[in-house]
């Protein structure tokens, strides 16, 4: 029985079964990554730990995802196997501990079988920033996966994983999941420990689950939700199982459609296939209501200060002293920092780096940091207004389906405009997911349900009704795709 | 933005810039604060800035010793360290 494709649910299933053991799903997982080598999703393979951990397994444990293979996207930190943030600056670091995150999945049974490639430092909307190549899109290889979080992406939609983790800092678990025809789910920021994840954007990242159904969002989320005494940020809040409400019917269930978003300046198959949601959603007895949030079309420019001024701080450690790539080229300790610096980063993350160094300068931290956090608060008090009328927030995922690779020429503000829907939940702090809601010339797209605070159960309940009756989630890209 | 300012902010970057690419790197970061600059035309008067979604204050916790000292640990993985200290270029002459 072919593993390919299959979910958490199922393979746990397989597990249970015997229809399969431990170590073979292992093997067979490390075969499909043999034979998926072209789509370059992951940098750094984990195979002899995995195989040796699915060997010793304690085949007793209740948990769903015991034993279960999973791709850890190259940003966590995990204990001695590298972790390179898609950079050449870390092209060479092994960490001495892991991430809270990896912590959790892995006591839950999971078996991480590898690191995802990804946009240098997460920086980036298509994966062709990463210092190890594009990934290709499993959907057409001609095609981005979207990023930052795109091996994670393209290794769930190539059936080689039932799951990846991902992070999410405007848009980098959402996008790519639209673009690979795969769900995935940001949530409210400080569910998720911050620990071990190589920080971009402290007040915007947020780790989350990547998979090919929500309720696979919602058996990944259950394990990665932890307070962290070592994250200040961690929520200390109570942590539900988000699985057991997703059965639940969504009759009256109110869904909000924002007013500002102009669905005509978006081409008509994406239009249309937004609207056949709508439809679905009300044949199940949601009601929609439109919602007003007169500040979004704020969201990205407030993003492009707010983002790259924590970029650029945050990004400051990388100094060539204590971890990471030195230069050879530098003879006083300034040069040391430059050089190592200006060979280790890519244009991206330099040109954030700049923007980041501009808008924190004296003479314009007000004009733009001081802005831009005015700005924020006026599209998070949009959003508190919106929710005391709608109980979710509905928008399609992502402008269209996957473009291809180099076609957002040279200009990087067309590739920062692909998160135009994604990046308002980020500013505000909003859970956040995407499902597979359709096809545009064979290539998938998603649609986006926005979720009160903490209410990551309300967004995966909805989002598995639209997959109790459609089959979007279990289209898989043909084997002769080229 | 123009040449030196690029020169300025690269220098507190501790970024060198391709010389070749001045004039691209440039017009990028002058569309880019261009496109940022949609934030003027918006009225903030009396807005607290937002840093953090939660506005919670930081928890604190007891003033002890929490983390073991793995300084072996830390210092082979540094590009240059002895058995005490990181390693740098001389700073004193």
């Amino acid at each position: 029985m072919s593993i390919r494709y299959k979910t958490i649910k199922e393979l746990s299933e397989m597990l249970k079964n015997n229809d399969i053991s431990h170590p073979e799903l292992i093997q067979e997982t490390f075969s499909l990554i043999e034979e998926n080598k072209n789509l370059n999703s992951f940098v750094t393979l984990n195979k002899e730990n995995a195989i040796l951990k699915a060997e010793n397994i304690n085949k007793e444990s209740p948990s769903i995802l015991n034993g279960i293979p999973i791709a850890q996207k190259d940003l966590f930190c995990t204990k001695d196997l590298r972790t390179t943030c898609g950079s050449n600056m870390l092209s060479s670091f092994i960490p001495p501990y892991s991430a809270t995150v990896i912590e959790n999945l892995e006591k839950a049974g999971c078996i991480s079988v590898g690191k995802t490639n990804m946009d240098e430092f997460a920086m980036g909307s298509s994966n062709e920033t990463s210092y190890f190549g594009n990934v290709l899109n499993p959907w057409g290889h001609n095609l981005v996966p979207g990023g930052s979080s795109g091996g994670s992406a393209a290794a769930v939609a190539a059936g080689i994983v039932p799951a990846a983790t991902g992070t999410d800092t405007g848009g980098s678990i959402r996008q790519p999941a639209s673009l690979c025809g795969i769900s995935g789910l940001k949530p409210t920021y400080g569910r998720i420990s911050r620990w071990g994840m190589i920080a971009f954007a402290s007040s915007l990242d947020q780790a989350g689950p990547m998979a090919r159904t929500a309720e696979d969002c919602a058996i990944m989320l259950n394990h990665m939700c932890s307070h962290d005494p070592k994250d200040t940020t961690s929520l200390d809040e109570n942590i539900p199982d988000f699985t057991s409400t997703i059965n639940d019917s969504i009759k009256g269930t109110k869904i909000g459609i924002v007013k500002e978003f102009d669905l005509s300046k978006l081409d008509n198959d994406v239009v249309k296939v937004f609207e056949e949601s709508i439809k679905q959603y009300e044949s199940m007895g949601a009601e929609f209501v439109e919602v007003s949030l007169p500040n979004i079309s704020l969201s990205v420019p407030t993003y492009y200060v707010v983002a790259p001024a924590e970029c650029s701080s945050n990004l400051s450690r990388f100094d060539g002293v204590k971890f990471g790539k030195r230069s050879e080229l530098a003879s006083n300790l300034e040069e040391l920092y430059i050089h190592t610096r200006s060979e280790g980063f890519g244009d991206e993350v330099k040109r954030r780096i700049l923007i980041g160094s501009y808008v924190l300068s004296a003479g314009f931290y007000d004009a733009y940091y001081k802005k831009a956090q005015q700005v924020r608060r006026l599209i998070k008090n949009d959003f508190d207004s919106a929710f005391k009328k709608v109980d979710v927030i509905m928008s399609p995922t992502t402008r269209g389906a996957a473009f291809e690779a180099g076609s957002k020429g040279s200009d990087p503000i067309q590739m920062y405009l692909e998160d135009l829907f994604t990046i308002p939940a980020n500013l505000a702090g909003l859970p956040a997911l995407s499902i597979p809601n359709g096809m545009i010339e064979s290539k998938p797209i998603g649609l986006q349900l926005i979720g009160n605070y903490l209410d990551e159960q309300k967004i995966l309940q909805v989002a598995h009704n639209f997959q109790k009756l459609s089959d979007w989630h279990l289209k898989t890209p043909s084997e002769d795709i080229s | 933005m123009d040449k030196k300012t690029v020169s300025t902010i690269s220098y507190l970057s501790r970024l060198k810039l391709d010389e070749d690419n001045q004039d691209k790197i440039t017009s990028d970061l002058e569309n880019i604060i261009k496109f940022v600059d949609q934030l003027n035309d918006t009225d903030v008067n009396d807005i607290e800035p937002l840093t953090s979604p939660l506005e919670k204050v930081a928890k604190t916790r007891a003033d002890a010793v929490t983390a073991e000292n793995r300084k072996e640990e830390f210092l082979e993985r540094a590009p240059k360290s002895n058995e005490d200290y990181f390693l740098v270029p001389r700073v004193v002459e």
